[in-house]
């Protein structure tokens, strides 16, 4: 759950009165254009991304316009950019128009959980608007504080006199910038960057900071993002069908994050346990379809939910239903089994039965009655099984697995449905 | 701002050996100790613990104990109101909901001054209160284990707090030995102990360290900790990538890590453990990276690379510990705590491969599980055949489905466009064993039916003849049939059943009709074996042997029989109908495709099938030994149902045309689904005895509800096509429908009647009255095109077309529809529906008697209803026995509030 750019950020950023850019969304008209140009004789034009997009991958991407028609042209070309970095890609959907902030100064300003201090951690340098990376370690303050206290103005006086601040912007950011802390704190956020804050010279001379971009991470589990009121399709970006629908059911009690992993997959693994799930994912590799970690003890009916989307979208591709988890503590073998094969059964039941083949390794509270009735259902519908305990290692029952998927994919799919009289 | 605990590190840390973590004298409170999780989990570690837990917070369930092995633990509204009930403790476990674990944290340290540690159990805490959590022990002087956490546990003390290490059976898993063991996975914990245990290695301490972002007692903390605990001479990781908690950290003594995670970095969010999300310079590689550095090693461990030095070695695979734990001891000459228990090779445990052959790589052989899950797994295989989950079973069927696309019906499976092709005793066993049948067993079929069938000397025939006399239509006569085919008069045959079941539960018998089964390993004690014996009152049956004969001659196999035959005595025809179909039911149930209930109950289906057949044969052609002329040994030895079933329709057995076409006919007249009504009848019948308790159940009761629900309007229209197709032939010179070259110019006919009825419809309209319905024509599904088709149609000419069978109604339908849209009497080329599929290939059966006189319009009309009766006979019984084996008691009522009154 991320946010970047101006147009949101300024949103943000006025909820505890930091001062920022001018910034007119994709719909603006071209006479706001105009009046952004007269008014500030420079505008940048920038792609509008969803979700997380760093500054790494994004040269060229930027727009810079003095002119309506030059600002209509940088509209034009980036309206539907698209930023790679690594694997991820994102497309713009839209463009921002920002006010130029003329400056001499450029800061670098970010609020982090640092694991290195475990408490949250403010990183800063004078040198801003570029990669932080290229910098010199000298040149930049990384600093813990209280999380109780929070940023006060003398942490950030503090590590500007160390790392050699021009004197003229130490103020104005001692002034502004501990108000950070309370947007990020008080609003479920785990990370906020501001790079650049270009420091505006007011007619007395004195500097105000001006935030010229904007990035933060939210907190999934905190229920103060809901304060700021955010609409649902910001966080949207990416997350396919699949993932929606089934992280609605996201709760404390079982299943974390649900992955897909390749679309095109033919292993379905409900996987239990988040070791279990890397080791499951890892092993699988591209013959995976999601990731998944249902774990913590899910009661019978979300399990039922959980599964039932899992197999409306993607049964008919599966070759393996794979349950796979270690010997779990306190998940109940048989709620979860029995909500499984339930849904199972009902998909069957709906939409048609498919030729599968079953694979469990698994242990827990419930174990054998909970294979037990997953067999019963399987039996009832015809589908091949094996179950392996806990004393199967977890990566032998993963290799199993694949190698029933192999021989799925060599006519034992063809074989199955015709013993099940379908078609494969 | 932090107190100040372990003098050398720049945060407060107060365990200075990892025997500190969980300790026997260490006293323990829960938050939320009645909340789900704890509620399960709490017992069984208080009693592991030899009882530490001195009291638990369940705000407004002060008073409540907790109930658990070790004694009960009481509950108390707040963390205050137990320290003021005298209770002390130093550690706090919080199973609180994520929104309530900082102030539980705040309470706990707030309240109590002897506070030293925290275990907190609960997941998906906001970062937000982690890093409040974080602040408030540190200023406070307190250690905090987890959250996302499953808790601490010691081998050597058998302590266990917080969460479930072990699981439900900690002392399987928790060994003592030499190994501390650290983990991000709460799940891994117990394995990697578990697995550790398969190379000889135990465990000192095990702590799970949850992977939020904020992991308060880290890897650091436990590299604190482990190398001051002499009891501890290695230790193993698990860690997953995301954070900088393991980063040059200076390992004291041997340690295995185990990284898992290289797949994360293709993501760009967090996955699974909040904080595992893969940022700059921490991810899966780099963690790799950082311990290959601290062990001096030439990369990963493998059992092809066993990279490995005295310090340690990396593994990307839990599988991988025990022997990398093993080759870096090994190079410090120490050696396991105990011998190797057990091996984490593939040990299947339950299987069904449904009857398919998979390659040996896959069709892994079962290894029989440790106790006590061995006991457990043979008591689930003591229950032979298939469970099915009860439910409530309104409108719904787990044997039927119509596709309301198509319009096509599926039993178990196989739609009735298949079965029509089928021969017609396979589909009289499809339904109650779920699979079609093969010859051998098709044949045993035909005998147990055959063998019911004449009904000389029996009450039935009295009764059956005098509904008849009463002018009853067919239904009716079968029904007081089936009424007098109550549980008495089967209780023997399913007893015999039943014996043979429970004599063969446990045998291993894979197939009924195995020849190389050794039987003498069946014990059968006296009084079973009297069961299966005929009495003296059956001493004038004359049928058992000729059962037995046509077995013989027919070259049927049963273990079963061959059982029964082994005791040398007369044997009733109950048993051998057992036998039969035990033999036919047995490899559907051990491969769990039919139910145990479904196997013992079969004969009073068999039963039922031969008696309602055999009461439709008027009574004076049941003779004793010969039915309609046909002597008992031919018909035991050579008939089929299908010449049975076209017998009682036509009173002669019939060609080989014949005979497809009656069983096209029936198979296409099996089932429309559990919406129809003959099935709703059929399945209120079972609901109302109650389901739940099968023994009472009665079977034939149930036969008679489908019975009732069926009648002139469904299934007795089947005459309408007949009469429609009989008034367009009137005074033809037609002998033969089934040759082409009949001279009649079908397209005149047609287009004859195409004119009238346009006419008709015409004058109809101008009255402003409804325009009759043609029989065989049209279909609310199938219309709306330039030209229409009925699948199911479409796929019974088709196989008549492949065969060279002709069929001049069929063709006479085929220009009607053609001929009614161009003299514009309809406004697109109709569908020939299965209706006039059914309505010419039953005339043209019966066509040649009609001519001839021998049979009458009233004998076409009752013919079209019998046949359409022992087609849903078939159905009803797949509908009787699945809700038999899934319904609940009075499933099919509608609730009141459901129903209408209208005025």
């Amino acid at each position: 759950m991320q946010v970047t750019g101006m147009l949101t950020g300024a949103r943000l950023l006025t909820h505890v009165g930091f001062p920022t850019s001018e910034v007119l969304g994709p719909d603006a008209t071209e006479d706001q254009i105009q009046a952004l140009i007269d008014k500030h004789k420079l505008i940048f034009v920038k792609p509008l991304f969803r979700g997380g997009v760093g500054k790494k991958g994004k040269a060229g991407l930027i727009g810079r316009a003095r002119d309506l028609k030059t600002a209509l042209a940088e509209k034009e070309r980036l309206y539907f950019a698209e930023h790679r970095h690594g694997n991820a890609v994102a497309k713009a959907n839209g463009v921002t128009f920002e006010a130029g902030v003329p400056a001499d100064h450029e800061v670098y300003f970010a609020i982090t959980d640092d694991t290195r201090f475990r408490a949250p951690t403010m990183t800063i340098t004078h040198r801003g608007g570029v990669d932080i990376e290229e910098l010199d370690k000298s040149e930049i303050a990384s600093v813990p504080f209280d999380a109780l206290t929070g940023l006060k103005a003398f942490v950030v006086a503090n590590a500007l006199t160390r790392i050699g601040a021009p004197k003229e912007i130490i103020s104005p950011l001692v002034q502004h910038l501990p108000k950070l802390w309370e947007l990020m704190h008080h609003y479920g956020m785990t990370t906020l960057e501001l790079n650049p804050i270009r420091m505006l010279a007011g007619k007395d001379g004195r500097l105000t900071p001006v935030a010229c971009d904007f990035k933060c991470g939210f907190d999934r589990d905190d229920p103060r993002v809901g304060r700021l009121g955010l609409p649902d399709y910001l966080f949207a970006a990416d997350i396919s069908d699949f993932e929606q629908e089934v992280n609605q059911l996201r709760t404390h009690q079982g299943q974390s994050d649900v992955f897909v992993i390749n679309d095109k997959g033919t292993i379905l693994a409900p996987t239990f346990g988040g070791g279990a799930n890397s080791l499951v994912t890892e092993v699988l590799g591209d013959s995976a379809i999601i990731s998944s970690d249902f774990g913590g003890n899910p009661p019978y009916e979300k399990m039922k939910a959980v599964a039932s989307i899992c197999y409306r979208h993607f049964l008919k591709q599966t070759n393996v239903l794979f349950i796979i988890g270690g010997k779990s503590n306190n998940t109940d073998i048989l709620e979860t089994f029995r909500g499984m094969g339930d849904a199972l059964r009902e998909h069957f039941a709906k939409h048609g039965p498919v030729p599968l083949y079953v694979v469990v390794g698994r242990g827990g509270p419930n174990l054998v009655r909970g294979m037990g009735n997953l067999a019963d259902t399987l039996d009832s519908l015809g589908v091949p099984y094996r179950f392996f305990g806990f004393d199967s290692a977890i990566s032998e029952v993963v290799a199993y697995a694949k190698q029933v998927d192999q021989w799925m994919r060599s006519g034992g799919r063809d074989e199955i449905a015709r013993a099940m009289n379908i078609s494969a | 701002m932090y107190r100040q605990g372990i003098a050398s590190l720049p945060y407060y840390l107060g365990i200075d050996r990892l025997d500190q973590i969980a300790t026997p004298e260490d006293r323990v409170c829960v938050l939320n100790i009645l909340g789900g999780e704890s509620r399960t989990v709490t017992p069984v570690s208080h009693a592991f613990s030899g009882g530490n837990v001195v009291f638990g917070t369940s705000p407004g369930r002060s008073g409540q104990v907790l109930k658990t092995p070790a004694g009960d633990i009481p509950v108390f509204n707040s963390v205050l109101e137990g320290l003021k009930a005298g209770h002390r403790f130093n550690t706090g476990v919080v199973y609180l909901p994520p929104s309530g674990v900082r102030d539980g944290v705040a309470e706990l340290i707030r309240v109590n001054p002897d506070l030293r540690k925290i275990v907190i159990i609960t997941e998906k805490i906001a970062v937000h209160d982690a890093r409040e959590i974080r602040a408030m022990a540190q200023a406070n002087g307190v250690d905090i284990v987890g959250g996302n956490c499953l808790g601490v546990a010691d081998s050597w003390s058998r302590v266990r707090i917080g969460g479930a290490l072990g699981g439900d059976h900690p002392e399987e898993s928790l060994l003592k030995g030499s190994v501390a063991v650290f983990s991000n996975s709460g799940g891994f914990t117990t394995t990697i102990a578990q697995y550790m245990a398969t190379a000889g290695w135990g465990t000192t301490t095990l702590i799970s360290s949850g992977k939020d972002v904020y992991i308060q007692y880290g890897a650091r903390d436990f590299a604190h900790g482990f190398a001051n605990d002499p009891r501890s001479r290695a230790a193993v990781l698990y860690v997953e990538p995301g954070g900088y908690y393991e980063k040059d950290i200076d390992w004291s003594k041997p340690v295995v890590a185990c990284v898992v995670g290289r797949w994360k970095s293709k993501l760009t969010r967090a996955v699974g453990h909040a904080g595992a999300m893969a940022g700059s310079g921490d991810s899966a590689e780099d963690k790799e990276r950082w311990f290959i550095e601290a062990f001096g090693t030439d990369g990963v461990f493998t059992a092809e690379t066993p990279h490995a030095s005295a310090k340690g070695a990396l593994v990307t695979n839990i599988a991988d510990i025990p022997a990398a734990l093993t080759a870096v001891m090994a190079l410090n000459d120490m050696q396991p705590d105990f011998p190797p228990r057990g091996s984490l090779a593939l040990k299947p445990w339950i299987a069904n491969d449904q009857g398919l052959h998979l390659p040996p790589e896959v069709a892994l052989p079962l290894v029989t599980a440790p106790d006590p899950y061995a006991g457990q797994i043979t008591a689930l295989s003591d229950q032979i055949g298939a469970v099915i989950a009860r439910q409530g079973m309104k409108d719904k069927s787990g044997a039927s489905v119509m596709d309301p696309k198509t319009q096509v019906t599926s039993v178990h499976g196989h739609t009735v466009l298949d079965l029509a092709l089928q021969p017609l005793n396979a589909m009289f066993a499809l339904p109650l064993v779920h699979e079609l049948a093969d010859a051998h067993d098709r044949a045993l079929l035909d005998i147990a039916v055959s063998a019911e069938v004449n009904l000389v000397g029996d009450p039935i025939l009295v009764a059956t003849d005098a509904a008849r006399d009463a002018g009853n239509a067919p239904n009716a006569i079968m029904a007081v049939a089936a009424a007098i085919t109550g549980p008495r008069r089967v209780e023997r045959a399913l007893a015999c059943a039943q014996a043979l079941v429970e004599l063969f539960a446990k045998s291993d018998l894979r197939d009924g009709r195995d020849e190389a089964f050794d039987i003498s390993t069946i014990a059968v004690d006296d009084e079973t074996r009297k069961l299966f014996l005929a009495t003296q009152d059956e001493a004038e049956d004359p049928r058992p042997e000729a059962m037995l004969e046509a077995m013989a001659a027919r070259g049927g196999r049963s273990v079963f029989l061959r059982l029964l035959q082994s005791f040398g005595e007369r044997l009733s025809r109950d048993a051998i109908l057992a036998a039969f179909t035990t033999t036919i039911a047995w490899g559907p149930m051990v491969r769990k495709r039919i139910s145990r209930l479904t196997t013992e109950t079969l004969p009073w289906y068999l039963r039922l099938y031969g008696v309602m057949v055999g009461a439709t044969i008027p009574k004076e052609h049941h003779q004793s030994g010969s039915l309609w002329g046909i002597p008992r040994s031919e018909r035991f030895q050579n008939w089929t149902m299908a010449d049975l079933c076209c017998l009682a329709m036509t009173g002669k057995k019939p060609g080989p045309t014949e005979a497809l076409y009656i069983q096209i006919l029936i198979g296409l007249l099996i089932s429309n689904g559990p919406g129809a009504i003959s099935a709703q009848g059929a399945k209120g019948a079972v609901a109302a005895d109650g389901p739940q308790t099968p023994e009472r159940v009665q079977i034939n009761k149930a036969m008679i509800g489908f019975l009732t629900h069926s009648g002139y309007s469904h299934g007795g229209n089947g005459f309408e096509g007949m009469a429609f197709l009989l008034d367009q032939f009137q005074g033809c010179s037609l002998t033969d429908p089934t040759d082409p070259a009949h001279g009649l110019d079908l397209k005149a006919m047609a287009h004859k009647f195409a004119l009238s009825y346009k006419a008709e419809k015409r004058y109809a309209k101008e009255l402003g009255q409804e325009v009759r319905a043609l029989p065989g024509v049209h279909h609310p599904v199938f219309k709306g095109k330039p030209e229409n088709f009925d699948p199911r149609e479409r796929f019974i000419a088709r196989f008549m077309e492949e065969r060279g069978e002709y069929n001049i109604f069929h063709d006479f339908y085929r220009h009607l529809v053609r001929e009614l849209f161009e003299v514009g009497a309809s406004p697109y080329v109709f569908c020939v529906n299965i209706d006039a599929i059914i309505a010419a290939l039953l005339l043209s059966v019966l066509w040649k008697d009609y001519q001839s006189g021998a049979l009458s319009p009233r004998d076409l009309e009752t013919a079209a209803f019998t046949v359409f009766l022992f087609g849903r006979m078939i159905g009803a019984a797949a509908e009787i026995d699945d809700h038999l084996n899934r319904g609940r008691n009075m499933d099919t009522r509608t609730p009141a509030a459901a129903c209408g009154h209208v005025l």
